[in-house]
């Protein structure tokens, strides 16, 4: 029977690329045992035998050690194209690999970051892809625990060689600690969270400047840890004594709510299928058309117990990193803040919903024009704006939202929110993404005193304190909000609305 | 590699193409054999397509399936509907998932053919020939 590296069920397709991949090693097979020929390849010669040695590895591990040999031996570009060619696999296959090659995946990684091969942290970032969100099954905490060992393991060498990718681990592990720490405990989740503390923290409590560069999502994900006490430390002194992470210049939290999180993070929480079905929404479908895909995203990606968290992962990536050009951006192709309507709408949990209107809100909160985009903030103006004939309620549930933020969202820094979110609405009126913000403060079908409050918001941004304005008629009367509006939940809560001691 | 557009109804293992599965109806049985109607469909043109045996359990709506020397021809007991089918000699096999755009009208099983008078090998859709009538 020929060699495999997929599981593959009937009437399903042989992957191309692992048919490449066992052609070249089926061609070159007689030349894989020592010893081996070290002629000088041509560039096509040299790709087959990269290919047949990844085959090789993953099919024979009893001789895996004999063909990483024989790469070291013949490599000539820095095993640049090597782990090219792992990145595709994983990126493409992972799922489907059997699990014997999955093993000789991390197995081989390790031989990578060994060597320092050219492209090893894109063969990590490739992985950290696959860990997904919300899954509590035995394969998926197994890559968890192999990627948390290795970051552990290698925590020198990646430090002074890629210092960015343990960045990355550290947003991938405050992630997934959240979804750990949901769950029932057992030994192999106990011994996973234990990893998963000590990498967060050590890389919070010895390179804080490091961290800083994720920028305000790394406060967003910290959000949902202050109940484990380690983190509970951390908040304690972000908010009171910010010294103590003994980086020079770094006084207040507000430093990191001022750094736009930069746009490769959000790829990290979202596998590569689920960008592809996304990016293909976003791109192909039209508006009125997308019913059945919605369905078949939900039925793969929504259907198990607990994976719903992975929603507020892919609203900070729709908002983020997927900016579509004006091409794309037609009347006729389904928008992104339509996905974001139907995403929200799927959500059945009240805190898993709060989560992602946070998500969505998240750089209106802190928006600065000189540095933050104006698309990341596009969507949830125009979901609210285009819910108003339809789906009112959705406009209502945002925009309650928005206001709850602003007054509560981090109560010692509520100048700093209400001036970023200010901001964002002057930006979306000026750049043109809504003509004017009346169609919101002059809607009858949303509370009176939401839209005083609003209003109040629409002022700040006007720069306007005492003046008349078009629309005074509904703010002249600026009251405080009624108390059982900031009683609702905000999600997550800023550890400022929590009792830190 | 056809678009769905273009299959006319033969009793040839002909048709090569690829296309999403829209929807699956109950499954059958036939003799033996499990039997599923779909409705399939690719950016010209949707069709519907009998699943039969395993190919009723394995796929499913969002499935991208390709399909090699099939055969669009009418069903047993049933000439007025036209199916697209694997049958002994094509096979069917799942290629991907999602990523294709479609349309659902024309359905080419709702078509009604009808032999060519001057070659009864070859069938025509029914507002065709009333339009080669006319003009003849």
């Amino acid at each position: 029977m020929a060699l495999k590296i997929t599981e593959r069920g009937i009437h399903e397709a042989e992957n191309p690329i692992e048919v490449s991949f066992r052609e070249a090693f089926e061609l070159l097979k007689p030349q894989l045992n020592p010893p081996f020929t070290l002629k000088v390849l041509t560039k096509e010669e040299y790709s087959n035998l990269n290919k047949a040695l990844i085959f090789g590895i993953f099919s024979q591990p009893n001789l895996a050690e004999v063909h990483i040999k024989h790469l070291h031996a013949i490599v000539i570009d820095g095993y640049d194209l090597f782990t090219c060619m792992l990145v595709k696999i994983v990126d493409e296959l992972y799922v489907k690999l059997v699990d014997s090659v999955k093993i000789q995946l991390i197995w081989v990684t390790k031989e990578m970051l060994n060597v320092l091969a050219i492209g090893f942290d894109k063969l990590m970032v490739a992985l950290l892809r696959q860990i997904v969100g919300g899954d509590f099954s035995e394969g998926n905490l197994w890559l968890c625990l192999e990627m948390v060992a290795l970051f552990l393991a290698n925590w020198d060498c990646l430090l002074e060689e890629e210092p960015l990718m343990l960045n990355k681990g550290l947003y991938v592990f405050l992630r997934l600690l959240a979804d750990h720490y949901g769950v029932p405990s057992n030994p192999m989740i106990d011994g996973l969270k234990r990893m998963e503390v000590v990498f967060c923290v050590r890389l919070l409590r010895e390179q804080f400047l490091l961290c800083l560069k994720i920028g305000r999502d790394l406060i967003r994900l910290l959000q949902d840890l202050v109940h484990i006490p380690e983190f509970k430390a951390i908040w304690r002194d972000l908010l009171l004594n910010p010294r103590h992470f003994g980086v020079d210049g770094f006084k207040d939290i507000s430093q990191i709510y001022h750094t736009k999180t930069p746009s490769s993070y959000f790829l990290l929480r979202v596998t590569p299928e689920m960008e592809t079905k996304l990016r293909f929404l976003l791109t192909h479908v039209k508006l009125g058309n997308q019913k059945r895909y919605q369905v078949w995203f939900a039925k793969k990606f929504l259907g198990v117990p607990g994976s719903e968290v992975i929603l507020t992962d892919i609203v900070r990536f729709i908002c983020c990193s997927v900016h579509p050009s004006s091409e794309i951006m037609q009347p006729d192709i389904l928008p992104r803040w339509a996905v974001i309507g139907w995403l929200l709408t799927s959500c059945r949990k009240s805190y898993v919903q709060a989560n992602l209107k946070l998500a969505l809100f998240y750089d209106w909160l802190f928006y600065d024009e000189t540095t933050d985009n104006v698309m990341n903030i596009e969507p949830a103006i125009l979901l609210m704006v285009n819910s108003i004939p339809n789906y009112i309620e959705v406009t209502r549930t945002l925009l309650e939202f928005l206001l709850i933020v602003v007054d509560n969202y981090d109560i010692e820094r509520k100048e700093i929110v209400s001036r970023g979110v200010s901001t964002a609405l002057s930006t979306l009126v000026k750049r043109g993404v809504v003509s004017s913000l009346d169609v919101l403060t002059r809607c009858d079908m949303i509370a009176p005193v939401h839209r005083e409050m609003f209003g109040k918001l629409v002022l700040v941004m006007q720069g306007i304190h005492s003046q008349k304005i078009g629309s005074a008629s509904i703010i002249h009367d600026i009251s405080p909000p009624p108390s059982h509006l900031l009683s609702s939940s905000l999600g997550s809560q800023h550890p400022n609305r929590v009792n830190c001691n | 590699m056809q678009f769905l557009k273009d299959i006319v109804p033969a009793a040839l293992n002909n048709i090569n193409t690829k296309f999403i599965v829209l929807d699956k109806g109950r499954i059958d049985l036939e003799g033996q054999h499990k039997t599923c109607l779909a409705l399939v469909a690719d950016e010209t043109a949707a069709v519907h397509f009998q699943m039969w045996g395993d190919e009723c359990d394995v796929f499913e709506p969002g499935d991208i399936i390709r399909l090699e020397n099939g055969i669009f021809s009418y069903i047993r007991n049933n000439r007025n509907n036209h199916v697209l089918r694997a049958g002994k000699r094509g096979k069917a096999e799942k290629v991907g998932e999602f990523t294709m755009a479609y349309v659902e009208k024309p359905n080419m099983s709702e078509i009604h053919w009808v032999p060519d008078p001057k070659n009864p090998k070859i069938y025509l859709p029914v507002d065709f020939t009333s339009y080669i009538s006319s003009t003849h």
